[in-house]
């Protein structure tokens, strides 16, 4: 999953005609929603980029679309000093879906104050991935109902996965000899 | 009961009254004896009682409690050295800590061993919990080693160890057991049972705190997110209807 969109500070390089829209995309484009492309997986799964202050209109109206499963929600650092990345993978559940139609929706946070609107009334799955992705990344959720930490301690401080993060030297984290 | 044996008294004529010096038979009064009394100590009596019935706490973290709950099962069958799971620390005299054991568990696991009567055991099995394994590099919660909590009597290394090597751990702890005395208790005595230290985390009130849907949160979206999806959920679903039908 990392690694896929190495420039997020030059967006204009990654929607160069390199990228061809894909359904979602172009639906999106024809209803008028701002958003920019980035390079398919290796799956050849459909990548959006969006803005943060756009997440939760285009979510809405991928909703609309028909992407009624949030199948993971996740994050990740995109490298030291880079950005943090809060991503969205949709699917649409039918009955008898064969190879449903699948969207992946990048979010680049900058890493001083990350904020994104949750996507909980969206998608109700929402709710402890992004206390997850809140515990690891500390990627603030506005709106979350209740964005707490979900695996570390309550008292713990800083955000474990992200590339800058340092352990605490505690006795019960030092190597055993 | 003391019998005389046949082969002694027959096949010579002894006259009556006459005794033989040194006979072949083994002597009768004390042969006897041996066959029918019991010498031992309180010690090794109480010491039998005890590592013939270990009862462990069912605790289990992580996938080390697998190969434990298969030994549990009719194909290792741990009952027949006495060894029934107890579900309460109280009742438990062995604590097998199966599985890794993270920050967020460690108050939990030293409330557990300190809950247990004397005298007790710990068997740390796997290597999570002998120096953290394969967690010890980069994990930033992960213990390195139970031992730096509560005091450990038997290693069993092994990422998850088989359950014939618990079963060998077991047998290590009986030996351990029976060669202890009570006249020893005094000063085997644990006065500082862990390593305790006061850790400068910033306290904070309990997460859980037993509202999660009552809390009235989970109801309505707060009004800026509502707008937010109100304002363009509005055109393209009125757009919408027909472009569903179509597909």
């Amino acid at each position: 999953m990392a690694g896929t969109d190495s420039q997020p500070s030059s967006p204009e390089e990654i929607s160069a005609p390199l990228v061809e829209a894909g359904a979602a995309s172009s639906w999106l484009t024809e209803n008028g929603f701002d958003h920019q492309l980035a390079p398919r997986d290796h799956l050849g799964i459909e990548v959006i980029q969006v803005a943060p202050q756009f997440l939760i209109p285009i979510c809405t109206a991928l909703y609309a679309y028909g992407f009624n499963y949030l199948q993971c929600q996740g994050a990740y650092d995109d490298g030291p000093g880079k950005a943090l990345v809060s991503f969205y993978h949709l699917t649409k559940v039918d009955d008898n879906a064969d190879r449903p139609e699948e969207v992946r929706v990048k979010v680049f946070l900058p890493r001083n104050d990350p904020r994104v609107p949750s996507v909980y009334w969206v998608w109700k799955a929402a709710d402890w991935q992004e206390r997850e992705s809140y515990d690891m990344y500390g990627i603030i959720y506005e709106g979350h109902p209740n964005l707490k930490r979900l695996l570390m301690p309550e008292d713990w401080i800083g955000w474990p996965l992200r590339k800058d993060y340092i352990s605490p030297d505690f006795y019960e984290l030092q190597d055993a000899y | 009961m003391v019998m005389t044996p046949p082969s002694a008294a027959n096949p010579l004529s002894l006259a009556p009254g006459e005794k033989l010096a040194n006979p072949s038979a083994p002597p009768a009064v004390t042969h006897g004896l041996s066959e029918n009394v019991i010498l031992t100590t309180v010690d090794d009596l109480y010491n039998w009682c005890r590592l013939s019935s270990l009862f462990p706490l069912l605790y289990g973290t992580a996938c080390c409690f697998i190969e434990f709950a298969a030994l549990i099962g009719s194909r290792f069958d741990f009952d027949r050295f006495g060894l029934l799971p107890r579900a309460s620390p109280r009742q438990a005299d062995l604590l097998i800590t199966a599985g890794t054991v993270t920050m967020k568990m460690a108050p939990a696991l030293v409330r557990l061993y300190e809950q247990m009567p004397d005298p007790k055991y710990v068997i740390a099995m796997g290597a999570c919990t002998i120096t953290g394994g394969m967690f010890s590099s980069d994990s930033p919660s992960a213990v390195r080693g139970v031992d730096k909590l509560i005091p450990v009597d038997v290693y069993i290394p092994g990422c998850p160890p088989r359950p014939e090597a618990i079963i060998d751990a077991i047998i290590k702890l009986r030996k351990k057991v029976a060669t202890e005395s009570m006249q020893d208790r005094a000063y085997t005595l644990q006065t500082h049972r862990f390593y305790e230290r006061s850790h400068a985390l910033k306290t904070v009130p309990p997460i859980l705190t037993g509202q999660y849907l009552q809390m009235g949160t989970h109801a309505t979206p707060p009004k800026e997110l509502l707008e937010a999806m109100g304002m363009p959920i509005a055109e393209p679903v009125a757009e919408l209807v027909p472009e569903n039908e179509e597909i």
